[in-house]
């Protein structure tokens, strides 16, 4: 073990490694920082610029940008509520209310923070016992994922804002969106209207995009009072009492980012809803959340960067992708003729150790890079909304373009964008509609593979134990304080009931 | 102005995507020419049809600048049109008929969309220019499965429930298992997932009993000794040394061999002369090395085919999805 790390810090200080690392993590920033522009097309986009490297030297570069992209994405959806990436969403719900309030600076201090203590965090547990995690990750099944995806769908009462009905109502609208394109189970194409460009579904990025960044646009263009927000240099700064009241968020976001990011397939986006529904159920202040707390960006940024961390997991210690920009990343591995998979640790401890050691000097790089540069990112907020606003519109349809190259993603955007203006005018909250787009997919699989294993028997839930203890999670967050109100024994038989609903 | 910073860089980052669109924009027609002495004017573009990283988008790069090595001046451009299983690259590709600056890294999903989705197009519509290697599948199950060959398998599937992942309804591993319950008479319980790598992981956890894998998704955890391959559905076994041993499921009494084929198109309707400059160029890619490699690292069976070969090729290919999904 010891030897392991010394391994990797003599091949990840080499000054060589050390530079493109560097600007790995720099690219992963500003590529987090364009909408639409994600880390998995960064990383696939960067890729052949690296075929003359040494393979450690470019993995070390594109693993550099995968991580990087998670701080880069916050910072746009703090100052003008525009995710970068898919896993900042929520950041948005509090973050942007931080920035409208002048605390832009702390906002996006904390995220850097919670980033930064996240990944070293993931980073020391996948040195340690990733192969342990890996053979648990690998008893997450589709019924195991059934119960996962109902978890993340019970977060939706954290993120109705004030009427609940309002949040379930934009939920189903979201999973119905979500029933577009070709199904899982039979091939089927439903709701496509023969349009080739909707057999894989309404594009989430897009919709993002488009509610978010220019739905936020016309809505501001509409009241017109918006004023660039001026604030003094040492309101910026992140206070003692932010960063105390963020501890608690941090490590939970953390400790639950890892296990999600474990599971093959469960992704960032998820820990971060997840987190953030956490933390409105157990957090000190949580009638705060969803009015410019910071623990309602703590939480979600450590939960998205712990699990993007953990989703080398099971790619380096089985050879499976953890998520989109981890498959591109073993797609890598091939193309400089190493093959990723269960023996890597064994046969390839240089690479791999210096790979893990270069996360940890990555990710000092970015709190370093992160830190100073929060308050001169949230001076931004100060240029006139005059200019502002074109630019963001321009870098959101342009984003959209780049996603696919495609001429269909910039009129969902267009078309999301109208829908998110309305939603904003009458008060319907667009994270349960996101939520339920990001799930839905996920979530259908996930049934139809347990009633096929079940043979049409979903009643099979209940001979998988881990599957019936996450289930009793989802009911706790859904009705935690009712029941401890009510009856303080709550017995597995009603636990099910709600959720299997 | 350091504030500035930020966005200069977004806006320098955008411009220079909407640049290199509308550079591919103009390069479009440039291209003609007929007879002997057609050369493409300008880049060429390499359409993937799915997103990059994925096997379809390393073979299009693989063969792009194997192309590029042998013949002096080539420029060929990657472009990644994603959507719809495939479809919007596709249809895409459809759309420049007519235009040799273009070609398309192909597999059978050219095939098997339009007999699965109502789409535009079929193999038909486009000009087969060379088949580069056959991808067969390998039925794998977890190393403690008692099953050792593919006939232990159909019978266990006749006396009891088997159940079988699948990487969707009309993914080929589907078409493999139905093949093998039309020739055998056996019964597999499937159950779909997305991809190759989640199968491996229902596989790793025994949430599913056997599955039907390319060599190169599977090869490392042979040699690792967590899953086990019980046969290929090939029609001859794989020369590689890590593969050599594995019995034909044709040997263990079992007729059936199905390969998903790795290749290059150009769009229909191109010059007779165009259609013979990438024949000549893609003979000379495939005795380069970058084609060896390419067909190695994915462990192909290089069965190369060009032009009317190829053609022939996918007409059987067609009739034999035909069969197998019941049409």
């Amino acid at each position: 073990m010891i030897d392991n790390v010394i391994l990797g810090f003599q091949t990840a200080l080499t000054p060589q490694n050390l530079l493109w690392c560097f600007v790995g993590v720099l690219a992963g920033t500003v590529i987090g920082l364009l909408p639409g522009l994600g880390s998995t097309t960064g990383v696939a986009v960067l890729l052949p610029l690296t075929l003359d490297f040494e393979p450690v030297t470019a993995l070390i570069m594109l693993a550099g940008i995968y991580y990087g992209a998670q701080y880069g994405g916050t910072i746009t959806s703090v100052l003008i509520s525009t995710p970068g990436e898919a896993s900042s969403v929520v950041t948005t719900l509090d973050g942007y209310q931080m920035a409208r309030r002048g605390r832009a600076g702390a906002a996006l201090s904390i995220a850097a923070i919670g980033s930064f203590v996240a990944a070293i965090f993931s980073l020391v547990l996948l040195m340690v016992v990733a192969p342990p995690f890996a053979d648990f990750a690998l008893k997450f099944g589709p019924v195991e994922n059934l119960a996962i995806m109902i978890l993340g769908l019970a977060t939706i009462v954290s993120f109705s804002g004030d009427s609940r009905i309002r949040g379930f109502a934009m939920a189903a609208a979201g999973l119905l969106l979500a029933t577009v394109g070709l199904d899982a189970g039979t091939g089927t194409s439903r709701f496509t209207f023969d349009s080739v460009n909707l057999l894989s579904g309404v594009p989430f990025v897009e919709v993002m995009i488009g509610l978010f960044a220019v739905g936020e646009v016309m809505y501001q263009i509409r009241i017109g009072a918006a004023a660039p927000i001026r604030t003094r240099f040492r309101d910026l700064l992140i206070t003692r009492n932010e960063l105390r009241r963020s501890v608690g968020p941090i490590g939970r976001g953390s400790v639950l980012g890892f296990l999600l990011g474990c599971l093959p397939g469960a992704g960032s986006t998820l820990a971060s809803f997840i987190a953030y529904g956490v933390e409105k159920r157990v957090s000190r202040n949580k009638g705060q959340l969803g009015q410019g707390a910071i623990e309602g960006v703590a939480s979600p940024e450590s939960a998205n960067n712990a699990a993007a961390n953990a989703n080398f997991v099971p790619t380096l210690t089985l050879g499976i992708p953890g998520g989109g920009t981890t498959a591109v990343l073993l797609g890598a591995f091939t193309i400089y003729g190493l093959q990723p998979g269960p023996l890597l640790f064994q046969n390839q401890p240089t690479l791999v150790w210096g790979l893990l050691v270069s996360f940890f000097i990555g990710n000092v790089m970015l709190l370093v890079l992160n830190l100073p540069m929060a308050p001169m990112f949230a001076q931004m907020l100060r240029i006139p909304y005059a200019y502002l606003y074109p630019i963001i519109l321009f870098t959101s349809f342009v984003g959209a373009y780049s996603i696919d190259n495609n001429m269909f993603s910039v009129w969902v955007v267009f078309v999301s964008g109208v829908a998110g203006y309305f939603m904003k005018l009458y008060d319907l909250p667009m994270a349960p509609l996101v939520l339920g787009l990001v799930i839905g997919p996920l979530f259908e699989k996930a049934l139809t593979q347990t009633s096929a294993l079940g043979d049409g028997d979903l009643l099979i839930v209940l001979s998988h134990p881990i599957a019936l203890v996450v289930l009793a999670l989802a009911v706790l967050l859904v009705a935690g304080p009712a029941l401890a109100r009510l009856l303080p024994r709550n017995t597995p038989a009603e636990e099910r009931e709600p959720a299997g609903v | 102005m350091k504030r500035n910073s930020l966005l200069l860089t977004a806006v320098v980052a955008a411009s220079v995507l909407i640049l290199t669109a509308c550079g591919e924009a103009k390069g479009q027609k440039s291209a003609g020419g007929d007879g002997e002495t057609f050369k493409p004017k300008g880049n060429v573009t390499m359409v993937v049809p799915y997103g990059a990283g994925g096997g379809s988008d390393m073979s299009g790069r693989s063969i792009a600048a194997g192309l590029e090595a042998v013949v002096p001046g080539l420029r060929i451009n990657t472009e990644n049109r994603v959507g719809g299983s495939g479809a919007v690259g596709y249809s895409y590709f459809l759309s420049k008929t007519g235009d040799p600056n273009y070609l398309l890294p192909s597999e059978t999903a050219l095939l098997a969309l339009p007999l699965n989705t109502k789409v535009g197009f079929d193999y038909t519509r486009f000009t087969p220019i060379m088949k580069v290697g056959d991808d067969f599948t390998l039925a794998v199950v977890p190393a403690s499965s008692p099953w050792t060959t593919c006939a232990d398998l159909v019978n266990a599937s006749k006396s009891g429930r088997v159940v079988a992942g699948i990487s969707g309804v009309t993914g080929l591993d589907n078409v493999v298992f139905t093949l093998t319950e039309q020739a055998t008479g056996a019964k597999f319980d499937r159950v779909p997932f997305e991809s190759g790598d989640e199968l491996l992981a229902a596989l790793l956890g025994n949430q599913i009993q056997v599955a039907s894998l390319n060599p190169g998704e599977v090869v490392e955890q042979l040699k690792a000794g967590k899953l086990k391959a019980l046969c290929a559905f090939s029609e001859k076994r794989y020369e590689y040394p890590e593969l050599k041993d594995i019995p034909t499921a044709k040997e263990q009494g079992i007729d059936v061999a199905f390969a998903q084929f790795r290749g290059l198109i150009a769009p229909g309707g191109i010059s007779d002369g165009a259609r013979k400059f990438w024949i000549d160029a893609s003979r000379k890619f495939i005795e380069s090395d970058k084609a060896r490699q390419y067909i190695a690292s994915n462990y192909l069976q290089p069965n190369a085919l060009f032009g009317d070969d190829f053609t022939a090729y996918l007409k059987e290919n067609n009739d034999t999805l035909k069969k197998a999904q019941g049409e």
